[in-house]
């Protein structure tokens, strides 16, 4: 009985001992096992391009952002499109704040981490970090043109708030950015940075070159009201350094896939028949004749069995009400959709529209900034005004695959003017000018704006910017307002985006400080830095 | 085991052969007085002699009773012992038994399945009679089952169909951002019960499968519910929300026994929109029966004679059930049946369950097959083991989206009042074998289809795989001391299959169709060693140890074949995939751990319990260990001190416990994640700021329990009051994105909860032919957030701004406080509307109520009449809030009843004030009242919120023993039908908050059990299905 006793107690030793040195000592495995074999831990050289091709997807607005950083915002208020759905209100001037996030927050989770690890992994002088560099500003521009002041110099950095920087600076700081990239990508043009992962040019910095030099002329007509000098310096020096000339040649467009939601917002919203063309876009295309406009739009009723559908283009005025909306005219089904390379079969579109490439910058828009630069007296190059935009015209034709010579000639000597819609509220004509070059620079410069804005379609986001920027393009009011801080719809109008609601709770005291920045009070009727109208 | 079927006839035989040739022989039947079962192994003495038998398995005995006596004194272990006279023509008797706890406490299966006596434990445990889950089956879920049952639990049900997951909390909401699912223990080890897919916003979701639905209630010989953490302190993790230990069936010695349980029920729904049935399609009060307009605002419906959206001529007239008939019958098919048997050596369980459901929405089906075998072997006097393997196979046709996106309820429940069944039926043209769908006239062409294309071209199907093996061994070291070893491997293989067809809004994007394919791979490997003694240390003093350790490994996989464009139009393969994409995550997580308990027993009336554990754990930084300890007091009163003799029993109990978790696998480390994209894809930094300082979360409980019975136990009261508090939280909150990163995370809070939990039974009428036992539980839990932490002080709940109302956790406030746009008041408190007498919304969104009841309360009656057997449940919620995003939706077409009043210009007086409190004469009509409230798909979510107070007859069931033959010479020893209901009606249900002048509130439609899913996100209704009524009919067989 004892020696039982004693074995057993011995049994119990050995086993609570063994229990406790199991325990203690299989814990080398753990870090092995808390780690996501799925995931990359650590970044090496041949992880770059990677970032590189994430950077420039999302900083163009890419296919989960789309319809709620650019459509339901700059293209309505650059009315491009009228809203056709009766529960979205921003076209009536209501914004919602945890909507338009989609075009402040994967800007600083999704481009900047990816271009400072660029920043921290290359050389200052390389190639790949000047590409970096233009990427950057070109997506913080987006930014800065929605709400003015933004987080900027501070970007990227962990912790619990991130000061807001004055536009004016932040505009300092692209310049530098620009100048900087352009000096890299002269000495380095026979580079191929990041290859294929660079899915604007594959590695092509001859273009890049253009790029970079036509980003900045748009970024220096931006500031031409608000620092002329500035400007006209930034402008000159921008079109010395070479320029994009020709379409489709030197344009930038982004490619898109099918592949990982990689595809083109525009498209694959387009099927949720949500927008109608404007009657603003219907005011000038068809009184114009204008041959972009079955480029642009599709007729009424199109099908995949009936691509012509009825014939009929038609839009309606932006700011319908609900009530409104629900007329028969107004409906979707009576109203043009998106043109066909961004629907699908169903609406008489082409097969492969998901990945339609996505315009992110193109040569006719360096055409028409240097005409405008040219009325302001800048050195623009050897040509006049009416050459300039001329030829913008001419390559935003053919950026469309619209060359014939004579359909571009009659077009540009055209004297149409825009005709009245025929619309819901029987709306006039928008505007009253021709293509044809005019004999008065005020006429000219109205001319230019509007042209550009046709050029510029569908990139709402630059083609708001410009209309708040010069307010030389005539659109229509805006029919309904349920915005109380718009009154007047003819003469108050959306140029801004007020500070994120999400912002205020979790970045407030910088918000605070951001809003001394603006000028005025933080509402949508207050101007940017810029817009000196 | 075929001797063992020889054998037991041939006893049979004798007993009735032996005792044949006596005079007087006097059959009879003991019971107990408890639940109606026969008392096996009862002694029955003829007094005064010394002839004696023993009771069958069913508790019969047949005896010879010598003319000269009359008095049989029966008595058995555990029951008080009776003495009943036979009068002189009586040949049969029955006798009930009153159970005697002095004699035999009842026993409970506690943490790792160790056995107590209830008396000893210190903390509340109550126990579930798996007949009351095997009779009156919920078909989706057996958690569902313990609705009413449990004091303290708040049972919501997956609105998946049958087989979705269902969400229990005992004792209040603590995490939140985990899970506040009570731990499912089965067999002394914790089962994989998490859920694949649940909704996280009312944007609606696929609810998936728990591991909960695939437990086999047939299987279940005991249910132990420990509602504090303080029970479960040798969990760890998620211990915290109690547990619910679940012992299964083992095979029995010495007899052979099959038992058959069948069950057939019928579902209908139960809680259905209410319909206007006045006005059909159009706007503005004008008929529009065209595509024009798919709202029912039109004209009145006279049944005049129109063209339809098919251009076909109909007429245009009332539908009223036009979504009723929509929803089949359900059906749910069971069957199981189960062998037990086995010699001193060796004892087997066998088990078969089948289960076929038919779910309300048509094509939705699930058919399950459980497969269960157990062994138990006692290999030598001190050796033995005990084997288990259990596998499930399970299919899910067709599971029903929630929501409003190809939700096929949302769909229906918008179908024009003129549109008929018949039209809607023709969904599609097939042309070239391609179907294309239908014109429909829905709202939204962009967001709504046609509900018969839905559940006719879409299909999202499960198939479950899982396997789990079960060992354990024991050693009995010596008589005082064994020593325990468990294995227990669970692995789950999902596969689900989504399919849409090409034309379905919103999924099908590309050329051809839309098809996922996705393997999941659940796997939990247990393993644990445990040594068990008991000592008596003095006569008076005994003690009782266990020291163990832990090992668990918790793997997860999930692969992602994803075709979305299929070159062969709906081919739904991976193989026509356009452009295939793959994609996956894992996770996995492993737990050492060692624990010590202790148990201190004095006079057998006062014990004291303490443990101290200790986990190492993958998700934390190194040393990767934490501990938490507990310790209790017990004191049985009525043996300390002599008690007035009304108490039979008056037991106090306190405890404090700790329960530790240890996070969030791969958290701690900055990671980018792949994804497919133009060019060769994209490397993306992930958006959260990783937490290398990672702590464990505790939640600290402290508990007071009172026990007592009266009357010679015919009435027993359970008292409990509690508090815990869920202290370092893993939380994540936003950052500014500025940072570059989205949100991080930190530990951080307390969140507390309080309550108290009654739980009485009774039997107020016992005798001979009627007995009458209650069960009544009442509990109410308060719940406050003490503290987030200085970053934070209000948080969102799952998926964030919810579209009708969002769910929240905020400083000061409640656990999912419920927020949402408001009627806007004016400065004198007036309904706040605009010139036109349109209501005026809120700018902010204003707090709408919390979405736990107060309160939960269960009452159930047994009556039993001779054969006769009749339970009915009662439950009941009091307070909490739910918003009815379904109603918000409908409201914007003129579809709910409410709508249907006030069509005429100038007929709505809302009597409103302008923002400065003047009166604001001005009328609306219906269209603009609604339309401004609902928004459609955006509203102001306080003109449908819901007092969610209910009462309601949760179950019923009548039952009849048929009379089997007392001798046993019949093949069937036990029989019993039963007619059962689930969800019978309600008692009393609450009604809209709102009190609209004119409008009024309206009666809560919904059943605020169904949610959308069993995570975090609750209180909001949006495209659930309805919940059902059952009725049905049991067979149990035992030969």
């Amino acid at each position: 009985m004892k020696r039982i006793y004693f074995n057993s107690l011995g049994t119990v030793t050995t086993l609570a001992l063994a229990v406790m040195v199991l325990s203690t000592s299989c814990t080398k495995d753990f870090e092995d096992i808390n780690t996501n074999k799925k995931k990359v831990v650590a970044i090496g050289p041949s992880e770059l391009p990677f970032l590189f091709s994430k950077a420039q997807s999302v900083a163009t607005i890419n296919q989960g952002n789309y319809q709620v950083a650019q459509n339901l915002f700059a293209d309505q208020y650059a009315q491009y499109y009228a809203c056709v759905a009766t529960y979205f209100p921003s076209d009536r001037n209501v914004i919602r704040m945890d909507w338009v996030g989609a075009a402040f927050n994967p800007i600083y989770t999704e481009v900047v981490p990816q271009l400072q690890t660029l920043f921290a992994n290359t050389d200052p002088s390389s190639p790949e970090y000047a590409l970096s560099n233009v990427i950057w500003v070109l997506a913080f521009s987006k930014v800065t043109d929605y709400w003015g002041p933004i987080p900027y110099f501070q970007a990227g950095t962990p912790g619990s708030s991130v000061p807001y920087d004055a536009q004016e600076l932040i505009y300092d700081d692209f310049f530098n950015r620009l100048t900087a990239a352009i000096e890299v990508l002269k000495a380095n043009t026979g580079a191929k940075p990041f290859g294929s992962a660079d899915l604007i040019y594959g590695g092509d910095v001859s273009k890049w070159l253009k790029f970079t030099n036509t980003l900045r002329l748009r970024l220096a007509l931006r500031i031409s009201k608000a620092d002329p000098a500035r400007a006209q310096a930034e402008a000159e020096a921008a079109v010395a350094d070479g320029v994009m000339m020709k379409s489709p040649d030197d344009d930038a467009l982004i490619k898109r896939s099918v592949k990982g939601d990689d595809g083109n917002g525009l498209s694959i919203m387009s099927d949720w028949n949500e927008f109608r063309m404007s009657a603003s876009m219907e005011s000038y295309l068809k009184g114009y004749e204008d041959p972009r406009l079955p480029v642009y739009f599709l007729p009424v009723g199109a099908t995949q069995a009936n691509p012509a559908g009825n014939g009929q283009y038609n839009g309606l005025r932006n700011g319908l009400s609900s009530t409104q909306l629900t007329q028969t005219v107004n409906l979707a089904t009576n109203n043009s959709h998106v043109g066909a390379r961004w629907t699908s079969p169903a609406f008489g579109g082409v097969g492969n529209h998901n990945e339609t490439p996505q315009n992110v910058l193109e040569s006719a828009e360096a055409y028409f900034l240097r005409a405008e630069g040219k009325l302001l007296n800048w050195n623009m190059g050897s040509e006049s005004a009416k050459e300039l935009y001329e030829a913008g015209i001419t390559n935003s034709l053919a950026q469309w695959g619209i060359s014939a010579a004579d359909v571009v000639s009659s077009y540009i000597s055209s004297t149409k003017t825009p005709i009245a819609p025929g619309d819901f509220l029987n709306s006039p004509p928008v505007a009253t000018i021709p293509v044809s070059w005019a004999a008065d620079e005020a006429t000219q410069l109205q001319q230019i704006a509007t042209q550009k804005w046709l050029a510029l379609f569908p990139d709402g986001m630059e083609a708001w910017a410009d209309f708040r920027r010069s307010r030389y393009l005539k659109l229509y009011p805006v029919a309904n307002t349920d915005n109380t801080d718009i009154k007047n719809t003819t003469t108050e109008y959306i140029r801004r985006i007020p500070f994120l609601e999400n912002e205020t709770i979790v970045n407030g005291p910088a918000v605070e400080e951001a809003k001394k920045l603006l000028g005025g009070p933080d509402k949508v009727t207050t101007p940017l830095w810029w817009d000196k109208n | 085991m075929k001797s063992t079927i020889a054998f037991s006839c041939l006893f049979l035989c004798m007993l009735g052969s032996v005792f044949a040739q006596n005079a007087r022989t006097v059959t009879g039947k003991v019971t107990s007085l408890k639940d109606k079962s026969g008392i096996p192994g009862v002694s029955v003495v003829v007094k005064g002699s010394s002839q004696a038998v023993v009771s069958n398995a069913d508790g019969v005995f047949s005896i010879n009773l010598p003319q000269t006596r009359t008095v049989l004194e029966i008595s058995s272990v555990g029951f008080t012992t009776q003495q009943v006279t036979v009068g002189p023509s009586q040949t049969s008797i029955s006798v009930s038994l009153e159970e005697n706890s002095e004699q035999m406490g009842e026993v409970v299966v506690t943490a790792l399945g160790i056995t107590r006596e209830a008396k000893t434990l210190v903390y509340a445990a109550q126990t579930v009679k798996p007949a009351t889950l095997t009779e009156v089956r919920d078909p989706n879920n057996v958690l569902n089952s313990l609705t009413g049952k449990v004091a303290n639990a708040v049972i919501t049900q997956g609105s998946g169909g049958p087989g979705s997951g269902a969400r229990i909390v005992m004792r209040g909401n603590r995490s939140i951002q985990g899970s506040n699912n009570a731990l499912i223990v089965v067999d002394g080890v914790p089962i994989t019960n998490g859920t694949n897919s649940t909704a996280t916003s009312d944007f609606g979701s696929v609810q998936s499968s728990d591991g909960a639905s695939n437990i086999n209630p047939d299987d279940i010989e005991s249910m132990t519910v420990l509602r504090g953490a303080s029970a479960a302190a040798l969990y760890g993790s998620q211990a915290g929300n109690g547990v619910i230990v679940i012992t299964t069936k083992k095979g029995q010695k010495g007899k052979l026994s099959v038992f058959l349980n069948s069950g057939i029920a019928f579902e209908k729904p139960f809680a259905l929109p209410r319909f206007q049935n006045k006005y059909g399609q159009g706007n503005g009060g004008t008929r529009q029966d065209t595509l024009t307009s798919g709202e029912s605002w039109g004209a009145a419906m006279n049944g005049e004679s129109a063209i339809n959206h098919l251009g076909e001529s109909t007429t245009y007239s009332s539908q009223p059930d036009n979504v009723k008939d929509f929803f089949r019958t359900g059906t749910t098919l069971n069957n199981s049946i189960g062998i037990s048997g086995g010699s001193d050596k060796m004892q087997t369980y066998l088990s078969y369950a089948n289960s076929a459901i038919q779910g309300i929405v048509p094509k939705n089906n699930l058919m399950r097959h459980t497969v269960n075998l157990r062994l138990s072997n006692q290999i030598s006097s001190k050796f033995s083991t005990d084997a288990k393997v259990t596998y499930i196979s399970q299919d899910i046709d067709n599971r029903p989206r929630t929501g409003e996106e190809n939700a096929p309820v949302i769909d229906i429940y918008q179908i024009p009042r003129n549109v008929p069944l018949a039209t809607a039926k023709q969904y599609e043209t097939v042309e070239g074998g391609i179907p294309t769908p239908t014109a429909w006239p829905s709202t939204l062409s962009s967001i709504y289809q046609n509900p018969y294309w839905v559940i006719n071209r879409t299909a999202i199907n499960e198939t479950r795989d899982r396997v789990i093996g079960f060992l354990s061994a024991k050693y009995q070291i010596a008589p005082w001391l064994d020593v325990t070893g468990r294995a227990n491997l669970d692995r789950v293989f999902d596969r689900t299959e989504t399919q849409y067809s090409a034309g379905t809004i919103l999924w099908a994007s590309q050329a051809g169709g839309y098809y996922q394919r996705s393997t999941i791979t659940t796997t939990q490997k247990w393993f644990d060693l445990i040594l068990n003694g008991q000592n008596d240390i003095t006569n008076d003093l005994t003690i009782g140890y266990h020291v163990g350790g832990i090992f668990q490994d918790n793997r997860f996989d999930q692969l992602d074949a994803i075709a979305n464009g299929l070159n062969i139009t709906n081919k739904f393969s991976i193989d026509y995939a356009t452009s295939p994409r793959i994609e996956g995550t894992a996770e996995s997580q492993q737990t050492q751990s060692v624990f010590g308990q202790l148990n201190l027993s004095f006079k057998d009336f006062l014990f004291l319990d303490a443990s101290l554990r200790n986990d190492w754990t993958s998700p934390l930084p190194t040393p990767y260990s934490f501990q938490y300890p507990s310790v209790g007091i017990s004191a049985i009163i009525s043996d300390m001190v002599r008690l007035p003799t009304l108490f039979s029993f008056l037991k106090a109990s306190v405890n404090y416990a700790e329960v530790g978790n240890g996070g969030r696998p791969a958290i701690r480390n900055s990671t980018y994640t792949y994804a497919q994209g133009a060019g060769s894809g994209f490397l993306t930094r992930d958006a959260t700021l990783p937490i290398p300082g990672l702590k464990p979360e505790i939640v600290k409980n402290i508990e007071v329990n009172l026990d007592a019975k009266f009357l010679a136990n015919r009435l027993g009261l359970t008292l409990s009051f509690y508090k815990s508090n869920s202290t370092n939280q893993l939380l994540r909150i936003g950052l500014p994105t500025a940072t570059g990163y989205s949100d991080k995370y930190i530990n951080a809070g307390d969140i507390r909860n309080t309550g108290f939990e009654v739980v009485v039974n009774g039997t107020p009428v016992q005798n001979d032919q009627f007995t009458w036992d209650l069960t009544l539980n009442f509990a109410t839990n308060k719940n406050k957030i003490i503290r987030l932490s200085e970053d934070l002080k209000e948080t969102q709940l799952a998926g964030g701004y919810g579209r009708s109302a969002t769910p929240q956790v905020k400083e000061g406030g409640s656990y999912g406080d419920l927020i949402g746009l408001g009627w806007a008041r004016s400065t004198k408190g007036g309904y706040q509307v605009t010139a036109a007498g349109i209501p005026v919304a809120t700018t902010d969104r204003i707090y709408l109520g919390n979405f736990n009841p107060k309160s939960t309360l269960g009452f159930s009656n047994s009556f039993t009449y001779g054969r006769f057997g009749l339970r009915i449940l009662i439950d009941g919620r009091i307070g909490g809030t739910m918003v009815s995003g379904t109603e918000m939706n409908l409201a914007f077409s003129g579809i709910p009843e409410a709508t249907g009043d006030y069509r005429e210009a100038g007929s709505l007086n809302l009597n409103g004030q302008d923002a400065d409190g003047n009166p604001i004469s001005a009328t609306t009509t219906a269209q603009d009242f609604w339309q401004i409230a609902s928004g459609k798909r955006y509203g102001v979510a306080e003109f449908f919120s819901y007092d969610m107070t209910n009462f309601r007859v949760r179950e019923l069931s009548f039952g009849y023993d048929i009379p089997t033959k007392a001798d046993n010479s019949k093949f069937i020893k036990k029989a019993r039908i039963s007619f059962v209901a689930r969800n019978l009606f309600w008692l009393y249900r609450g009604s809209s908050k709102l009190d609209i002048p004119m409008i009024g509130t309206r009666k809560m439609w919904f059943d605020p059990d169904m949610s959308l899913g069993n995570g975090n996100f609750q209180g909001i209704e949006y495209g659930a299905l309805p919940s059902t009524r059952t009725l049905g009919a049991n067979l149990q067989l035992t030969f």
